[in-house]
């Protein structure tokens, strides 16, 4: 059974006359111990959902899902403090920008013990707890691979440089033993080395914990890398969702494709000098958005069919919602 | 840190200088002889004035002239009232702790009722508890101050009579003047009832209070809802709500300081505004505060009483801004170390 169980989510934002469907009809699975993996282009919803999961929605902002369970328990209809319960000890959620996502008035170290639950500090008396959450938070930073914690737990937030600041961030998730870590784009805007190094932590984890991890990010290297599956996101509707490999094999969705091709690491057979190839048209806003498929008015397979928003089929493991599927012919 | 401290002190040093200047200006831009305005004695004969115009050397250029003054000013020779007769230190030494007293109840009772019910709002944001508190305090702040006291006179002291109408204590007791506080100075006196005059004392003081901090009071709701609403919507509070804490725990360790920090700028601000009306309201309480004697002295055309009068006031204002612009740069990690002092 799937730890996180996520079917038909649909998300609409009001804005004073009409709704607009931010997220149409979202499936999203994380089984326990697997890293998934969430891409899309910008605007296609992926915040979104994260903010759909930990609840830290807007109340314009109207939630609706066949399902929507953790670990069999329904999120929709719980009460907020049994939410509140899964957020603290669960799932953890590191978020895209780490520096507007901290306090500014409060030292990084404050800001990690106390997202330490209670159970795992020890000791009776205030100061023993005291030192045991210092302890964990010293073991934590490091762990995430901050070496300095001395001048890093007492620095302020806007004292700090960015990939320090996302590492905090990540810490700050695990400080609490989740069973879910739920990653925003966590390598935005670092260096190589650096990204290297988030993603390869995230990877132990997953092996030495068996941390399920839902990331999701727009570099398709790093997702490839580590992801065991993966689903595609246009627009606020999942269009493709499957094991990596068979994915990157065999994409059904034209979108899919469209992704992966414009991905050049992945293009073995790309001649040189050759142009890259890519798909017209930008993503749609959401005041604009294309009945049916919404890739439709950009899909060079688009045909009259499109304006009727596909259902979801299933080949094995391997769901996708088109029409008219690539490589059908060989199956 | 000493940087920082050197620079206020600096900033402090420099605007009391100008404000000394003009007060000293003040004395050739008002009508009438300069040297009366200055030392506010009338010189009897040629022999007197020719003396003071040596002692205040009149005779010199402008800039020896203000030094002097300077140095009178420093000394506490402020000069002489027109009308009393009476040295205007010590005019002004039983005045202005009379207004700082009442300035600073309603300034506490403000803080007191005004955070808490501006939290209150700001956290049930758009909801009719919220609008409710919302337009009461508009209503609040768009009282104008003199009709309000005006008002609580007629209702609370002419018709209802449950409190005095004017003044700071009764006649009745005799309070010996040692801090200029009167509640302070009741608990130091001897020979008298202390809770008897201490009632009475807060008899007097509760409609005067009650005006000023009305419209502070109304001022603080609305900056507190606002800066609350504001953190409210900030990322790290959608953060905090993810990692699982509680509704008090968010309120207690994020949302507070972060909301107070931007206040406490706009509160300095706001001294001016309480002050101005403190002088008001003293004005309508015969309350013998400051605002009443200049506007006594502006009746009398005391000039000498105005010059230093406006100077003490201005001072006060300038210290307290200075002092609070100061502490914010001590509580607030976020701002820049090396940021210029301003008033």
């Amino acid at each position: 059974m799937p730890m996180l169980d996520i079917k038909n989510l649909t998300l609409e934002i009001d804005n004073g006359t009409s709704r607009v469907k931010a997220l149409d009809k979202v499936d999203l699975t994380v089984n326990s111990g697997e890293i998934r993996a969430l891409v899309g282009e910008s605007g296609s919803g992926k915040s979104l959902i994260v903010s759909a999961i930990s609840g830290a929605l807007p109340p314009q902002f109207h939630i609706t899902a066949d399902r929507m369970s953790w670990n069999g328990e329904s999120l929709l209809s719980m009460s907020t403090e049994q939410r509140r319960e899964i957020m603290r000890r669960d799932i953890a959620v590191v978020f895209q920008n780490p520096i507007t996502a901290m306090d500014p008035s409060a030292t990084l170290g404050e800001q990690l013990e106390e997202s330490i639950p209670d159970e795992l500090v020890k000791g009776k008396w205030f100061w023993q707890r005291r030192q045991s959450r210092r302890k964990s938070a010293i073991s934590t930073v490091h762990k995430v691979g901050i070496k300095h914690h001395r001048h890093y737990l007492n620095a302020y937030p806007h004292q700090i440089p960015t990939d320090i600041g996302q590492k905090f961030m990540i810490a700050m998730a695990l400080i609490s033993q989740p069973k879910l870590l739920i990653a925003d784009d966590p390598t935005r805007g670092m260096e190589t080395t650096t990204k290297t190094q988030v993603l390869k932590l995230l990877t132990r984890l997953n092996q030495t914990r068996s941390l399920s991890i839902l990331f999701i990010s727009h570099d398709l290297l790093a997702i490839s890398s580590m992801a065991h599956t993966m689903t595609v996101l246009y627009c606020g509707q999942s269009v493709e969702s499957g094991r990596m490999k068979m994915l990157r094999k065999r994409p059904l969705h034209p979108y899919t494709k469209a992704l992966l091709d414009s991905a050049p690491s992945f293009r073995k057979d790309l001649p040189p000098k050759s142009i890259l190839p890519n798909m017209d048209g930008i993503i749609p806003s959401l005041k604009h958005v294309p009945i049916g498929c919404r890739l439709g008015p950009r899909c060079p397979r688009a045909q009259k069919d499109c304006v009727i928003t596909p259902a979801v089929r299933r080949i094995h493991d391997h769901t996708y919602s088109c029409h008219f599927p690539l490589h059908m012919e060989k199956l | 840190m000493i940087r920082i401290l050197s620079r206020y002190i600096i900033l402090f040093v420099l605007t009391l200088l100008v404000l000394a200047a003009m007060s000293f200006s003040l004395a050739y831009l008002f009508p009438g002889d300069v040297l009366t305005n200055l030392t506010g004695i009338t010189a009897q004969n040629d022999i007197q004035r020719n003396a003071l115009i040596k002692q205040f050397r009149l005779d010199s250029g402008y800039l020896v002239q203000f030094g002097y003054y300077l140095n009178e000013l420093f000394a506490g020779n402020w000069g002489y009232s027109f009308i009393s007769g009476l040295p205007l230190r010590d005019e002004i030494g039983l005045a202005l702790p009379a207004t700082i007293e009442l300035a600073s109840y309603a300034m506490l009772l403000a803080i007191v009722i005004g955070i808490p019910v501006g939290c209150y709002a700001g956290l049930r944001s758009y909801t009719p508890a919220d609008y409710g508190i919302n337009s009461a305090s508009m209503v609040g702040y768009s009282f104008p101050v003199f009709w309000l006291a005006l008002l609580f006179i007629l209702v609370f002291s002419l018709e209802l009579n449950i409190v005095p109408l004017s003044g700071r204590i009764s006649l009745l007791f005799d309070i010996p003047d040692k801090t200029g506080f009167i509640l302070l100075d009741i608990l130091l006196a001897d020979n008298i009832d202390r809770s008897l005059a201490f009632k009475d004392a807060l008899q007097h003081l509760l409609l005067p209070t009650l005006a000023i901090s009305t419209i502070t009071t109304a001022s603080m709701i609305r900056l507190t809802r606002r800066s609350v609403i504001d953190v409210l919507n900030r990322p790290y509070i959608a953060a905090a709500r993810s990692r699982g804490l509680s509704r008090w725990q968010i309120f207690f360790r994020h949302i507070l300081r972060n909301a107070l920090l931007p206040i406490l700028p706009l509160m300095a601000i706001q001294i001016t505004t309480l002050i101005t009306n403190a002088m008001i309201v003293e004005t309508l309480f015969s309350w013998p505060g400051i605002g009443n004697w200049l506007i006594q002295a502006i009746y009398q055309r005391d000039y000498p009483a105005l010059r230093v009068g406006m100077l003490a006031v201005a001072s006060m204002v300038i210290t307290l801004t200075i002092l609070i612009d100061l502490f914010n740069r001590l509580i607030d990690p976020s701002r820049e170390k090396y940021e210029r002092a301003t008033v």
